[in-house]
């Protein structure tokens, strides 16, 4: 704690005028100093009697007058003054502690659900870190599946390696916080400390369960209180709740991808030459665009998009999608229908209505000769941009019962010649790029 | 000696905002208050402060007339002025601009951002 500020004290109006009136009325002169001599009050005189000013019985400057009978009542005067001020400090002090905790957790009460589970760890450590001494602070959660322990996140220096036995353990399975001051000394903990003395450790648990743990520890022995494991166990409470949400976001989410890959596979199946189309479709969309630089959003979305970028062929007849022969212009037609079908059937799902233009405009030419709606250039969408290259160089290089597919470098030729005509040349760049890479090969791809 | 001025009405936020900044006592940092916008316009014209912290919701004076007393009619643009604001209650940005006001801070405000931002002010 800071040293009480005397001089602070002796310029304020009306403590000055508390002492004038009470010296004035029992007729002496004083004069106060602080302990390095400097004249904080009065003027220097004749003055051999003097008395202390103490804050928490600490001297912190002296009282001077005549003689030490008449000095005491002023003395005693100011150390009360002193006494309720140190007091009004130290509880103003507590007072910012808990309000800095207060906005703190306002802060992240308010932003922790926005988050998938790692960013939520991360979040809880860089605000544990912020109001609680640590010199490592890990998260760890236990494996869906296994069951075991497995660190999420962790900040500062390497921390001592937890597993299950041990106080993790013991934590994860009691539900209950604990703070150990001394591990060494702790049978607890006595097998997995490694460099640490002391650690604060709480479940990260919701209503039914305890999904993992959260350790804040030190290297120095630290006297960690009671004040600072209920801030601790707040915060990790919080966020038990936003992991657990964002675990259950997830696995719907994982549900919804596995169903809309189902969709497509159903559909794939009606046309017995195409197997396998739309995943390599997918991958060599996704080989694509990781030399794009697109947004984690459209990532998600071009994964959709190029799954699903040829469901409307459910509405096209079975004679026409599978015919061998040439196929006249009527035919054509219909197999066109393809593109706008798939925008109808979408348009139902409320999920999937952002990929419509990803999946309606895959057809649609870069130089605007395309189809159903003739989008020229930039007006296709890039997802759409970035199916045509891919389903294109699949078509062509795969087998066909009338014809055989092309080989791998004459398709690549072709993909070339089309660039500017019939497809976005940043596109065919990324689609080389991903080729010279060997994101894109015909091998280690299904058949 | 370097001061910083702390104006706003409520005795307990004048506390926090004193508290948070006592630190920068022991380096030399001046810490004055007022409790209206009267007394922190004299205060600003008589002991030049290098950063005031100013509630916008005030008595005797608003933070925005303050504010634009200081830096438009007195001329004093080296003063570095923060409103602070009660969170939930929109921040007026134009009448902030217009006012010269050089940032603002919503309460609570957070000790830590609230010091690191004086000391920075201060060059500390």
């Amino acid at each position: 704690m800071a040293i009480f500020n005397l001089k602070k004290l002796l310029l304020r109006k009306d403590i000055i005028n508390l002492i004038d009136m009470l010296t004035g009325a029992m007729g002496v002169n004083i004069c106060i100093k602080d302990n390095a001599g400097t004249m904080l009050y009065g003027t220097s005189g004749s003055n051999p009697a003097c008395l202390p000013i103490t804050a928490d019985s600490q001297s912190i400057g002296w009282i001077y007058g005549q003689d030490s009978g008449k000095i005491a009542a002023a003395a005693s005067l100011l150390n009360y003054i002193v006494g309720t001020e140190t007091q009004k400090k130290a509880l103003a002090a507590e007072t910012l502690n808990k309000y800095g905790e207060l906005t703190m957790l306002y802060d992240f009460v308010e932003k922790v659900n926005a988050f998938n589970v790692k960013e939520i760890a991360d979040f809880l450590i860089k605000h544990v870190s912020e109001q609680i001494r640590a010199d490592n602070v890990s998260v760890m959660l236990s494996d869906e599946i296994t069951g075991m322990l497995k660190l999420i996140a962790e900040s500062g220096i390497v921390g001592a390696p937890m597993t299950e036995v041990g106080i993790a353990g013991i934590v994860m399975s009691s539900g209950k916080a604990e703070i150990i001051n001394d591990c060494r000394s702790d049978p607890r903990c006595a097998m997995e400390t490694g460099s640490v003395s002391s650690l604060i450790c709480s479940p990260v648990k919701t209503k039914e369960k305890a999904l993992g743990i959260v350790i804040a520890s030190t290297i120095e022995p630290y006297n960690y209180t009671a004040d600072d494991l209920n801030f601790f166990c707040t915060l990790v409470s919080q966020a038990a709740f936003a992991m657990d949400n964002a675990r259950l976001y997830e696995s719907l989410k994982e549900a919804f991808i596995k169903t809309v890959h189902t969709l497509a596979e159903t559909i794939e199946k009606r046309d017995p030459y195409t197997g396998g189309h739309t995943k390599r479709v997918m991958n060599y969309s996704i080989a694509i665009a990781e030399n794009l630089g697109i947004s984690a959003g459209d990532k998600e979305r071009l994964e959709l998009a190029s799954v699903l970028h040829d469901i409307g062929k459910i509405g096209v007849s079975d004679n026409v999608l599978r015919k061998t022969s040439k196929l006249t212009d009527e035919e054509f037609e219909e197999i066109k229908t393809h593109t706008t079908c798939g925008r109808d059937i979408l348009s139902y799902i409320e999920e999937l209505k952002g990929i419509i233009p990803g999946v309606k405009s895959h057809h649609e030419r870069f130089d605007g000769r395309g189809y159903p709606d003739k989008l020229k250039g930039l007006e296709i969408d890039l997802i759409a941009r970035i199916i045509a290259v891919a389903d294109t160089f699949d078509a062509m290089t795969s087998d066909r019962p009338y014809r055989k597919g092309l080989p791998f470098d004459t398709a690549l030729e072709e993909v070339r010649k089309c660039s500017g005509t019939q497809f976005d040349p940043k596109v065919v760049d990324a689609f080389f790029e991903a080729v010279g890479n060997n994101k894109i090969n015909l091998e280690n791809q299904e058949k | 000696m370097p001061a910083i001025l702390i104006a706003d009405d409520e005795q307990h936020i004048r506390m926090l905002i004193e508290q948070t900044l006592e630190s920068l006592e022991d380096e030399g940092v001046d810490i004055l208050t007022a409790q209206n916008g009267a007394e922190a316009l004299e205060i600003i014209k008589e002991k030049r402060p290098e950063l005031v912290f100013l509630d916008v919701m005030m008595p005797k004076m608003n933070g925005f007339d303050v504010c634009n007393a200081v830096k438009n009619e007195l001329g004093m643009k080296e003063v570095y002025i923060i409103m602070l604001t009660a969170k939930g209650q929109e921040f007026d940005k134009e009448k902030g601009a217009e006012s010269g006001c050089d940032l603002y801070i919503t309460k609570p405000f957070s000790p830590k951002e609230l010091k690191n931002k004086a000391r920075e002010i201060l060059g500390l």
